[in-house]
């Protein structure tokens, strides 16, 4: 049985592809998880050029109502940036921004097959010798984001561009007003942490970086050599201190129960080919900020989560899921990331 | 756990008749039934323990905060607002040892966050 939305894809591609005849989308299939967005993968069959082409594509669009409230061209420009470059990503092909089409805005991508993004699967022993690769191209591919230009990149017509020395306080910012607005039940061990950023900022950014915004194992694509094919995952990305990513991947949360940072290093081996990849230093206490931060923005997302579903939204088990597994490991991460 | 487990029950049943049916991608159907095995697993986990823990961490916050803990109807729904109500005065009573400078106050309120955090932790916590 086909999905419902193939001929309404196939109707809108045809839209985009004047040239094209014969347009059939195929195979139309929902991919788990993707709590931010809903994520399909399908077959585009057309002709073109006197030859029939088979194409399979990723469409990613916005669901009902998300644990994270985010723009669609953010994420989508972001990929485009990196397009060609040091760090990996699919190639995007088409933006809708409203929800003429298909109900919702969404965009179209080229769909990279043959390779992984599951931590479990990671970890689940098959992948053990190649772990320590998988590890150097992780933190050498966020230092390569964190090294990149984001004027250069054009990035900047998309992204505010906050002072080097406001970057910690607009994050801040906007995460407590995520717990001000969602937290279904008082969240004292956030609120102290909230409290303790606040009074004891950061060092001013040493530049103004790409920050991906949700870089941890789960959201690249990795093969069995421990090679790194594609970044996913830009929906959070903007302009800010090259810290805040480095910091969200020491999110004790993403150690996995490992005892290793992102379940593949220790962290100043981790810190250590970050630094050779970005040419910047992680100053010690700045990463604290930056890393008890992360932990205050989790349980900012898996509080909306469960608002998400509680204000009927979205009523999805994807937005339960978080909401039950991560909020008390994440007040116990703030524990141990506060001593 | 917040949404609150009967809820979440409730939108589960509804969820395996939907994908019960035919029509729905096999893909589909694993990720939600995948899913919805986890919730179940971890709302039978919680669910004898849960007015237990309720009532425990009621108590210990209302001797923290001189308050007394409202324990004349025993429904989840009624002691997770009290155990609202509490944690919200816990943390205006937090911010206040701070702002006083009041170190054993603020350490037996952090000494009182750490045990509740481990109270409430599940087997299959990633912390």
């Amino acid at each position: 049985m086909s999905h419902p939305l193939e001929p309404r894809v196939a109707a809108y591609i045809a839209t985009r592809m004047p040239d094209a005849s014969g347009i059939v989308v195929a195979n139309l299939q929902r991919i788990s998880g993707g709590a931010s967005r809903e994520t399909y993968r399908f077959r585009l069959i057309y002709a073109q050029g006197g030859r029939t082409h088979d194409r399979r594509l990723i469409l990613r669009r916005d669901p009902p109502a998300s644990l994270i409230d985010t723009e669609r061209r953010v994420e989508f420009e972001a990929y485009r940036a990196f397009a060609g470059s040091a760090v990996p990503v699919p190639k995007m092909l088409w933006l809708e921004e409203t929800g003429a089409a298909l109900d919702h805005p969404f965009f179209i991508a080229e769909e990279i097959e043959g390779f992984q993004a599951s931590p479990q699967v990671l970890f689940a022993g098959g992948y053990e010798a190649v772990l320590r690769r998988v590890a150097e191209r992780k933190w050498t591919i966020l230092g390569e984001i964190a090294r990149a230009d984001p004027m250069a990149l054009g990035l900047h017509r998309w992204m505010a561009a906050p002072a080097v020395d406001a970057c910690w306080r607009r994050e801040l910012d906007h995460w407590e007003a995520i717990f001000d607005r969602s937290e279904a039940e008082p969240q004292p061990i956030a609120r102290a942490a909230i409290r303790w950023l606040r009074a004891n900022p950061p060092p001013p950014a040493r530049k103004l970086c790409v920050v991906h915004g949700d870089y941890r194992t789960g959201n690249f694509l990795y093969d069995e050599a421990g090679e790194i094919h594609a970044v996913l995952d830009w929906e959070m990305a903007h302009l800010g201190d090259p810290l805040e990513d480095l910091g969200w991947g020491f999110n004790p949360i993403w150690q996995f129960g490992r005892g290793l940072e992102g379940g593949l290093l220790p962290r100043d081996q981790a810190i250590a080919i970050w630094e050779q990849a970005s040419g910047l230093v992680a100053d010690p206490a700045a990463l604290h900020w930056w890393t008890l931060f992360n932990c205050v923005k989790g349980q900012g997302i898996w509080v909306g989560s469960a608002r998400a579903f509680i204000d009927g939204g979205n009523r999805e088990p994807i937005m339960i899921y978080p909401a039950w597994w991560l909020t008390n490991a994440q007040d116990r991460a703030i524990l141990k990331v506060m001593g | 756990m917040i949404p609150d487990v009967p809820s979440v029950l409730g939108e589960l049943a509804q969820l395996l008749i939907r994908y019960a049916g035919p029509g729905v991608a096999d893909a589909e159907r694993a990720s939600a039934l995948g899913l919805s095995s986890a919730l179940l697993a971890m709302a039978a986990e919680v669910w004898d323990g849960a007015a237990q823990t309720l009532v425990q961490e009621n108590r210990a916050l209302a001797r923290l905060l001189d308050d007394a803990a409202c324990e004349a109807d025993l429904r989840l729904s009624v002691l997770r607002a009290e155990n609202a109500r509490l944690r919200g005065l816990l943390i205006a009573a937090q911010t206040a040892a701070e702002t006083a400078g009041d170190v054993a106050r603020q350490t037996a309120i952090w000494a009182e966050l750490r045990v509740s955090t481990e109270r409430r932790k599940l087997s299959v916590s990633l912390v």
